[in-house]
């Protein structure tokens, strides 16, 4: 009886012990065959990942192939906090003088930040940055001297664990991500042209990726081109996110961005930019602005502006120092316009160069308004107009044109319309049309008043006399290359169109010349070796729609005259100490074109002249190559 | 004629309960070297202190001990049983105090000898099957007995505490089922089984109740992991105390990510071993450290099987306990009186408690809680402590007769 008790009971428990394992067995078959698909999905997930590889940027060059932007390949210093135990102090006297941070700064970084989760347990941070942008040989000193760091201690006879703690201290605690500096090695020099980058972090695919983009001038025209394309790698890792190399699935190398090359002479753009400091301290004014282009093909070999900023640190100058005013700031241009009316003229052949205007003796009524000249003159031939720059012959010359084929020859020579540089934040000018002129407009805007223009506008206008009559697009980049300087992307000169004749363009030249002989308005900007021809301009600034007693001062001239090489265009907002034209901007033009002309090796049209004055002249040059080198 | 043949011992193995445990210890090395020699530590220790050549060494200490207990017949050996249930008692109280039991994850469940760390509630459960059979045998008239009842259950639960209090729940909770079958077998009245289970049953659904539902000042006292991995199990969210900040909230949801991870991948593991697996030493998850490297080679030894060696593996794995279980109750229903029944019967409960929760663990139909699966995870004292179980299973059938 008892013994069948317990044979029933042994039967009921070897059914419980069926039944159990049918249980496992019906879960397994669950798992393992009919969900295998879902969870082998997942497990491939697991140790499936996709890294994104960061391409580099692009350089900038010049046209002679120096760096004028370059990225380097640095680090970003982090560290554990976790890992580091009790030894910040002597994590930090390690590291301090390599990172060039002082050693508070970094301990405070390195203690943790302890924090109390709800059950009182403690919790530290396992990631903090302790430097940005740490050349890459600085981070392989900082792994020697972490990897070689002795806390005094016997490590034979520590434990186990003690030892692993030492060795994640050493190899782990301090560690760094990659990443790239945008870097400008010259600092200011072009800065407005090349513009400035800035890294962003994004999200891209879920991954987060610090990405630098372009914000200004040529960084942000051609930020495409420099970026270079992203490449990724799929792969599979363990737990730890290490890489099992041998299982890599898609491997696909980023391509690195292209180089640009542009057609500034960082020679040339630092003379520039010398005589555009020394004539600031001259003449105090608010802005200058200094633009050498090669009147044949439009390329600028120059372009600067003061006041300037440093791209490497464009957050540290203000607004307007980063504002390229060549391009952006329209100002009336004065009588350096008056080349279009006249040579507008020349060329409809409704005067000659030695046909008479009375010039009224400085005062002409008309329209109901008095224009003046700086000085009472007489009868002038149309040539004399513009070498003294008479606003009254100037007016004379347009009224006899008409408004019709003045307002023509104005959007011909390219005001009014951008010149299409490859340059961001370039604005029109103001032109109005004919129907919107007043009464008395065609007696000013032939001597630069009732119109602004940007002062690449006007250069590129000059550059078209210089040119035999032909318009050119100004041109800033000369080639794409990749990383192995094969040309990627050419681009040559583009005609815009001819504005005036050949035969004409030849007679304004004439007069121009003049321009800068002992009777014209520029005699200061006569160069030694070279016949140089240009304009002044000294137009008086409006304010609350009068004029008032400040001044817009420029000269924009080109050598040598008949066979111009180089176009040189100096403009100064309200300088002090002598306002003129000829006073404040033609020197600099002088200066410039010197310095010029001696490094590109133009040849002089006059073998004679001053052998000191050469002499001069090749030392400045090779003082500023030399400066430049420095700066390099 | 046949006296000879009867009144000779017949000291015989059953060979196929021994099969199927030599089959178990095979595997179990194989996998424990599969699941400890990954990545650079592989080749870090000489090959003698290695997981699978330790695991083989307590294997071959489990089977001289399983030998020796079977040169002595079960009852001479269960006199001493109250002897072996005091002194394990005994043991199970020295590892509570400080400077004997030593810490390890946060619970003081180990004894360190020399070269050798000692978990005492695996021999306790030895002691506890040993005591209990050796008092359940008493004529069956008596355990109609209310006091009888009541000592059986005393002689339960007082193990049960005292791991309880190490804590090591998982070891604990395998006591009693395995003390509630014996009981059973033994022929315990049925009214006292079902108040048992009722009373079990109502108290385990009270405790659970409080674990996830009740308001933090009424909940009672236990370790916080416990706490979290039942509310893993149960996919409850960790309850945030109201009005926590937004931070809190997102780190507590993390931590149940954390927590859950475990579980998880034990479930993945399994699932993408698929039917024939991906292999010995090949499974991604447990080469790659996604199952983690701490409990793959003993709590989770059979997601690392079934991974690599897929359904097949696993059945396997389940047809060889199903062998030694199947035979341990054969053995049962053979011995000779009631006490080699019950030591078989509490032998096969322990065995199928452990084998249960824990394969029921790496399939997420248990909670995870601590319990080796026998003869295969790694651990010295598990595997010895399984052995020896065999052994006196062993020895109920080699002296099945009497003579």
């Amino acid at each position: 009886m008892a013994r069948q008790l317990q044979i029933r009971r042994l039967i009921c428990l070897a059914l419980l012990l069926v039944l159990a394992f049918a249980g496992l067995g019906y879960r397994l078959v669950d798992l393992q065959v009919l969900r295998h698909e879902e969870l082998s999905t997942i497990a491939q997930h697991n140790t499936q990942h996709e890294f994104l590889l960061e391409p580099r940027r692009g350089d900038i060059l010049d046209a002679k192939g120096n760096l004028l932007a370059s990225s380097v390949m640095v680090k970003t210093v982090c560290a554990d906090p976790m890992l580091i135990g009790n030894h910040q102090a002597e994590v930090a006297r390690a590291a301090a003088p390599l990172l060039q941070m002082s050693e508070s700064e970094l301990l405070k970084r390195l203690v943790p930040h302890l924090r109390q989760n709800e059950k009182g347990e403690t919790v530290t941070n396992r990631y903090v940055v302790l430097k940005h942008k740490v050349p890459v040989e600085t981070w392989q000193k900082i792994q020697a001297t972490m990897g070689n760091i002795s806390f005094g201690l016997d490590e034979k006879k520590l434990t186990k664990a003690e030892r692993a703690f030492y060795h994640d201290l050493r190899q782990k605690a301090v560690f760094s991500r990659d990443d790239q500096l945008r870097a400008y090695p010259n600092q200011t020099l072009g800065a407005h042209v090349l513009g400035y980058a800035s890294a962003e972090e994004r999200e891209v695919n879920d991954m987060p990726v610090t990405e630098i983009s372009g914000k200004d001038g040529i960084e942000l025209t051609f930020n495409s081109k420099l970026a270079g394309v992203r490449g990724w790698r799929v792969t599979e890792t363990d737990r730890q996110r290490r890489e099992l190399v041998p299982l890599r699935d898609q491997d696909v190398e980023p391509r690195d961005g292209l180089n640009v090359v542009l057609t500034i002479d960082s020679v040339i753009q630092h003379m520039v930019e010398a005589a555009l400091v020394e004539a600031m301290e001259k003449h105090t004014p608010i802005s200058i602005s200094g633009i050498v282009v090669r009147p044949r093909t439009g390329e600028i070999l120059a372009m600067a502006t003061l006041p300037n900023y440093d791209p490497n640190n464009p957050g540290a100058a203000p607004v307007e120092a980063r504002r390229n005013r060549a391009i952006s700031d329209v100002a009336e241009p004065g009588s350096t316009f008056k080349i279009v009316v006249v040579s507008g003229a020349l060329n409809d052949q409704v005067v000659r160069l030695n046909d008479a205007f009375d010039c009224e003796r400085g005062v002409f009524h008309y329209a109901g308004r008095t224009l003046h000249d700086h000085e009472p003159y007489g009868v002038l031939s149309v040539e004399n107009i513009i070498t003294k720059s008479s606003n009254i012959g100037a007016a004379k010359i347009g009224i006899k044109m008409g408004e019709n084929r003045l307002y023509d020859y104005i959007r011909s020579y390219g005001f009014g319309a951008r010149t299409g540089i490859p340059l961001q934040g370039e604005v029109l000018g103001i032109v109005h049309p004919v129907e919107k002129w007043s009464k008395v407009s065609i007696a000013q805007i032939p001597m630069g008043q009732g119109i602004s223009v940007t002062r690449l506008q006007m250069v590129m206008a000059m550059c078209a006399i210089a040119n035999r009559g032909v318009l050119m697009r100004p041109m800033l980049v000369d080639r794409l290359e990749d990383q192995e300087h094969h040309v990627v992307a050419k681009y040559y000169p583009q005609r815009v169109r001819q504005v005036i004749s050949e035969p004409a363009s030849k007679l304004i030249v004439e007069a121009l010349k003049t321009v800068v002989t002992p009777e014209g308005t520029a005699a200061s900007a006569a160069l030694d070796h070279y016949m140089a021809a240009g304009k002044t301009g000294t137009a008086q600034k409006v304010e609350d729609g009068v004029y008032v007693r400040k001044y817009f001062s420029s000269f924009v001239g080109f050598f040598p005259a008949d066979n111009p090489e180089l176009c040189i265009s100096v403009m100064m907002d309200e300088p002090k100490q002598g306002y003129y034209g000829g006073q404040a901007a033609a020197p600099v033009f002088k200066e410039i074109a010197e310095q010029a002309a001696s490094y590109l090796n133009i040849r002089p049209d006059s073998d004679q002249g001053p052998t000191l004055a050469e002499k001069n002249a090749t030392s400045l040059n090779a003082r500023a190559v030399k400066a430049l080198a420095a700066r390099q | 004629m046949f006296d000879a043949v009867f009144n000779k011992p017949q000291r015989r193995f059953d060979r196929v309960q021994l099969a199927a445990l030599c089959g178990l210890m095979l595997l179990g090395a194989a996998f424990v070297y599969s699941a400890t020699m990954v990545g650079g530590f592989a080749n870090a220790t000489p090959w003698y202190s290695q997981s699978w050549f330790r695991q083989i060494a307590y294997c071959g200490l489990g089977l001289a001990a399983a030998s020796a207990l079977c040169m002595a017949d079960y009852r001479s050996v269960a006199r001493w049983s109250f002897v072996v249930y005091w002194l394990m008692i005994l043991l199970l109280v020295m590892v509570l105090i400080p400077g004997i039991g030593s810490i390890r994850f946060g619970a003081r469940r180990w004894i360190e000898l020399y070269f050798f760390q000692f978990q005492p509630s695996e021999f306790a459960k030895l002691g506890f099957i040993l005591a209990q059979a050796h008092f359940l045998s008493r004529p069956q008239e008596e355990l109609r007995a209310p006091a009888i009842f009541w000592k059986a259950i005393a002689l339960m639960m007082l193990p049960f505490l005292l791991i309880m209090k190490e804590p090591d729940l998982g070891s604990a909770l395998v006591l009693l089922p395995t003390g509630f079958l014996m009981m059973y077998v033994a022929g315990t009245p049925k009214r006292y089984l079902v108040r048992l289970l009722s009373g079990v049953a109502i108290l385990g659904a009270l405790f659970l109740a409080d674990v996830l539902f009740a308001p933090p000042k009424w909940q009672i006292k236990m370790e916080d992991y416990q706490r979290r991995r039942l509310l893993v199990y149960f996919g409850a969210e960790y309850a945030p105390p109201p009005g926590a900040p937004k931070a809190e909230k997102e780190r507590l949801r993390k931590q149940q990510f954390d927590d859950s991870h475990n579980v998880r991948q034990a479930l993945i593991s399994v699932g993408s071993g698929g039917l024939t697996g991906k292999g010995w030493r090949q499974g991604t998850q447990n080469a790659l450290g996604y199952l983690p490297r701490a409990v793959a080679h003993n709590d989770f030894i059979f997601s690392v099987i079934a991974e690599e060696k897929g359904f097949v593996g696993s059945v396997l794995v389940l047809t060889l306990y199903g062998v030694v279980l199947f035979t341990g109750i054969r053995i049962a229903g053979q011995a000779r009186d009631r006490l080699g029944k019950l030591v078989a019967v509490g032998v096969v409960a322990l065995l199928f408690s452990h084998v249960f929760i824990n394969i029921g663990m790496n399939i997420r139909i248990m909670p995870v809680t601590g319990v080796p699966l026998p003869l295969l995870s790694y651990g010295g004292s598990s595997v010895l402590g399984s052995l020896i179980a065999m052994g006196l299973l062993q020895n109920v059938h080699i002296y099945r007769k009497a003579y």
